[in-house]
């Protein structure tokens, strides 16, 4: 027999003064408001946080809510067990039911998973909570996590649990096969447990910092040690846009093998130096050479090996970021733009990643389905019926394809809006103006695209009495040389090629054919930083370069060999620029638009500047375009 | 000055902001006070990484005893990110404590660093009253070696549940502290927390964090953290009896002047019968080498070899012939041991089971080296 104190307090009649005694040892003022804050905040995000269940209401993981339409984030590894389901599952809010449930995009590397929750009504709005910025949590900060531990809760009523922030910007390793890396995580005392994979975690105004998804356990059982982390808030907004075009998001390397100098000859601050470059990475092709120091990678700076990986790990493939670095680890600092190369792409697999032993990222590989319990996942057969089925279309690159068509569509809409619609001038077109090389000479300029016999599209540049380039860039006989004319622009009448094919047929149908059959030609590519250059033709740095950045819708094309990335403004989708490339080996050539007016109903760039690599070609400026019809 | 001094304390409780966040200074002005320790380990759950309490402007810190400094590369990275060399001046397995020192690279031992470093002063944290049960404590260590460099340590918060006495285990040891520990609601001692501070929510120091130990009933890992004013009584083989206090140790051990004292000898027996002789045990710590393997005993049954280096036992490093015989006097006959020995570069782990001495075989007495003089 036991009892506890009270009962032995009870049982000599003590037990309403014990009680009483209690109650006026009120905690002090401040304690008592922070409580009733941290209540109100509770009750406030509450409704938003998900338990993401098989069909049918077997708790998985966690999630929460970040839009009124029903968008919700979770774990990738909560999700992957659907897969075999056709990615349909059920999640349970805190009002008691359980809504149908697509997989939208993935992030397998950061653990990441956009889902959408599909409303019971059409038209019924979902409660979401607001995102937080990560980057201004620091340790020793209250935090709030919440989800579903251990399926406990059958109507769906999150657990929040309370601790403290008790790391930023950790770095834990992939688990297996090179996914599940937390880069630049959060670490948190706050009690975690199995089924609480996914959810949320906010700080104590109740908005979303990150996704709790992994904690340390080594020796101490699977449940709550102490020590959890979550994916920062911060790297999934990097991520979101490709995650809602339904992308199968990639992370990136440099290209570039990066080792601690100094650690040997005793120097106490070590330095980052770069030890091995694959000559088709960006870095390469900047100039950077082994011994040069890396100072700082995309505004952070990188002082060790966790750095590295914490400012690399954030970031999708193909982003540009600036990098500065010291040739030779002396002298001034250069600042540069790269693009970040892919992590999961075939060639870089069979050349078994980045080269050296330092190389930034563990061996890629694909996790195979994992066999739910008893070999078939539960609720296969409802949620093949369930309306969330209809919204699944898989395709090699995509977590769902449906949402990439949805996203192009919308994105097309709003792009015909702000530019009209081109798809009537399909015939010859022409443009006059004037053209200033970045050398400073200057004249006058003729742009004629004529659609050929062989009904290929041949471009010319006519710039004042120099001898016009043309380049037929789907002829049977163009050269590579052809390819990057006019000479020292990586391309121009290749991309000028490009920008009429785009915008007199502006759809996913003809004309968008790769040559490779399983890679569709016309698609959504998420969203990307883009640094546009201005008419005074000046190669931004520093901070001047950080505010020109513009985070842009991107619509992916491929004709032929060639890929081009359309760039267009979040707010209102205006064409900011794009960039043609032909190979990996070489720079695109990237042009920026401005001065947008109309010609025949449609509203035209007047102002297009031409970069390669790290050198502006000129600045165009047209003075009147000539649209002929089919 | 005296009143301003008086005044911010009152302007900053009073603060909204304060009371929001109250441990990010905090936390901040802990982290300066640590260091993360780098040794030996790695194998077996003895982590290789662990924490460290400054306790000096030049270099002195505190941790436990714990086979990460068993090792002449012991590493530390400061706060700032250096990373430096450090040394074992002194330890005292009674307090589960270790006195280092960090070594600036072309200086001596014993010369000056040119360290400036913040610390913990180690005499006014003993001094200072007890913490109680209920008392919100927070725990900064290196658990999991999640901080590289200049990562900050981990903080994690939590209150003093009890403060008691822990009849803990480890392996087939005792665990050598037997006083009082903070015992906390936390999870603070995992992996490599080993040696961080304990401090109060405003950042004073209470205790060192404790090397990780478990329930065995419950198989539940122990939170708790060995106050500084930790004192133990330790009688030597005249029953005379030494008192030794953390700050005590600190101060001699800084001037290299502590000398633990000598410990009653187990007189209880040579424990379980392996068939093992050493070299001769002429020094201080003669390291446990083999020099000879009785045919047929256990240890020759397990395949241990002459020149093989006994290193660990149970988990536990043995780090002298002494210790050796310390660690098999609490075996028994029949008894089944692990011990990693050392062959050339690699260690290889064996399972001995025990047998009974032999009759007729001349028992080894239990060997003290002569002091030193």
């Amino acid at each position: 027999m036991f009892f506890d104190r009270r009962d032995a307090l009870k049982a000599f009649g003590l037990a309403p003064l014990f009680l009483a005694g209690r109650a006026i040892a009120a905690p002090d003022k401040t304690a008592a408001d922070a409580e009733a804050e941290r209540v109100k905040v509770i009750a406030m995000v509450e409704p938003a946080v998900a338990a993401v269940c098989f069909y049918g209401g077997q708790v998985c993981g966690s999630g929460v809510v970040i839009s009124d339409d029903g968008y919700c984030l979770t774990n990738y590894h909560v999700v992957q067990p659907m897969e075999s389901n056709g990615s349909v599952m059920q999640c349970g809010l805190a009002d008691g039911k359980l809504y149908d449930t697509i997989l939208v995009g993935q992030d397998k590397i950061g653990d990441v998973a956009l889902v959408k929750l599909l409303p019971k009504k059409e038209g019924d709005k979902f409660p979401f909570v607001k995102l937080g910025d990560s980057s201004k949590l620091e340790p020793g900060m209250w935090s709030l996590a919440m989800g579903n531990p251990f399926g406990l809760a059958l109507d769906f009523t999150p657990t929040v649990t309370f601790g403290l922030v008790s790391g930023v910007n950790r770095y834990q390793p992939p688990e297996g096969k090179g996914t599940l890396e937390y880069t630049d995580c959060i670490q948190f005392d706050t009690s975690i447990n199995p089924g609480n994979s996914g959810g949320p975690l906010f700080n104590m105004q109740g908005e979303l910092v990150g996704i709790n998804g992994r904690g340390s356990f080594e020796k101490r059982g699977r449940v709550n040690s102490g020590v959890g982390y979550a994916i920062s808030i911060n790297q999934i907004k990097n991520f979101l846009g490709h995650m809602k075009a339904g992308i199968d998001t990639d992370h990136a390397t440099l290209g570039a093998a990066i080792s601690t100098a100094g650690e040997e000859s005793g120097e106490s601050i070590s330095k980052m130096v770069f030890t091995q470059l694959l000559d088709e990475s960006d870095a390469a092709r900047r100039g950077i050479k082994p011994q040069d120091q890396l100072l700082y990678f995309g505004g952070r700076s990188v002082t060790s090996t966790n750095d590295f990986k914490n400012v690399l790990g954030i970031y999708p493939k193909e982003w540009r970021l600036p990098l500065r670095y010291k040739v030779g680890g002396q002298g001034a600092a250069k600042e540069t733009l790269v693009r970040l190369m892919a992590n999961m792409d075939k060639e870089v697999e069979k050349e078994g990643g980045a080269p050296g032993g330092g190389g930034p990222q563990p061996g890629p590989g694909k996790p195979g389905p994992q066999p739910g319990p008893g070999g078939q996942p539960p609720g296969a057969a409802k949620a093949a019926k369930s309306p969330a089925a209809k919204m699944y279309e898989a395709k090699k690159g995509f977590a769902n394809f449906y949402f990439n068509k949805q996203e192009t569509a919308r994105l097309l809409e709003s792009l015909k809006k702000a530019h009209g619609d081109g798809t009537a001038f399909a015939g010859n077109w022409k443009a006059d103006g004037d053209i200033k090389l970045a050398d400073g000479r200057t004249g006058e300029l003729k742009l004629e695209w004529v659609d050929d016999k062989d009904g290929a599209t041949e471009v010319k540049l006519t710039r004042g009495n120099i001898s016009p380039d043309t380049v037929k860039p789907l002829g049977t006989d163009i050269t590579p040389a052809d390819r990057f004319l006019p000479q020292g622009s990586g391309g121009l009448l290749v991309a000028l090629f490009q920008y009429k094919l785009f915008f007199s047929k502006l759809n996913q149908g003809g004309g968008f054919k790769s040559n490779d059959s399983t890679n569709p030609g016309f698609t959504h590519g998420g969203v990307e930083p883009v640094y546009p250059v201005g008419d005074d033709m000046k190669l931004k740095q520093g901070d001047d370069l950080a505010k020109s950045r513009i985070d842009c819708e991107v619509i992916r094309t491929v004709v032929d060999n060639y890929t081009t990335k359309w760039f267009f403004h979040p707010k209102d989708a205006t064409l900011v620029g794009w960039e043609t490339s032909f190979n990996k080996e070489e720079d695109p050539c990237e042009v920026y638009t401005s001065d947008h007016k109309d010609v025949n109903g449609v509203k035209l760039p007047h102002k297009l500047v031409v970069r390669w690599g790290d050198k502006v070609y000129a600045t165009l400026t047209i003075k009147s375009y000539t649209l002929g019809k089919k | 000055m005296r009143t301003i001094r008086y005044l911010l304390p009152l302007l900053l409780l009073a603060s909204p902001a304060v009371a929001a966040d109250p441990f990010v200074k905090v936390s901040q002005q802990v982290n300066e006070k640590v260091v993360k320790i780098f040794g030996a380990g790695g194998f077996r759950g003895a982590t290789n990484y662990s924490t460290g309490v400054l306790v000096s402007a030049d270099g002195h810190f505190v941790t436990i005893a714990s086979q990460t400094l068993d090792t002449s590369e012991l590493i530390v990275h400061l706060f700032d990110g250096r990373r430096m060399k450090a040394v074992v001046l002194a330890t005292e397995p009674e307090l589960d404590i270790a006195l280092c020192y960090i070594r600036t690279e072309g200086k001596k031992k014993d010369e000056p660093n040119g360290l400036d470093l913040a610390f913990f002063d180690i005499n006014e944290s003993a001094k200072r009253k007890p913490a109680e049960p209920g008392d919100w404590v927070l725990a900064h260590s290196n658990l999991f070696e999640v901080a590289m460099r200049n990562e900050p340590v981990s903080v994690m918060q939590g209150s003093i549940i009890s403060f008691s006495k822990l009849h803990g285990k480890r392996g087939i040891f005792d665990f050598p502290y037997r006083g009082d520990v903070y015992v906390v609601d936390a999870i603070s001692n995992g992996p490599g927390a080993g040696g961080g501070p304990l401090t109060t929510r405003k950042g004073e120091l209470l205790g060192l964090i404790g090397r990780e130990i478990k329930n065995s009933q419950t198989e539940t890992w122990i939170n708790y953290a060995i106050p500084t004013f930790a004192e133990v009584e330790i009688k030597d083989d005249k029953d005379v009896v030494t008192k030794v206090s953390i700050p005590k140790f600190v101060e001699l051990a800084k001037e290299g002047k502590y000398k633990p004292p000598t410990k009653v000898i187990n007189k209880g027996g040579l424990g379980g019968y392996t068939g093992l002789k050493f070299v001769p045990n002429v020094l201080d710590r003669t390291p446990p080498y083999v020099d000879e393997i009785i045919p047929d005993s256990p240890a020759a049954k397990a395949g241990i070899q002459v020149n093989d280096l006994v290193s660990f036992i149970d988990g536990e490093p043995i780090y002298s012939i002494k210790s050796y015989q310390d660690a098999m006097s609490r075996t028994r006959s029949g008894d089944t041991v692990r011990m990693e020995v050392r062959r050339g570069d690699n260690l290889q782990s064996v399972d001995l089971k025990l047998g009974d001495w032999p009759k007729g075989l001349l028992k080894p007495t239990v060997t003290v080296p002569p002091e030193k003089k």
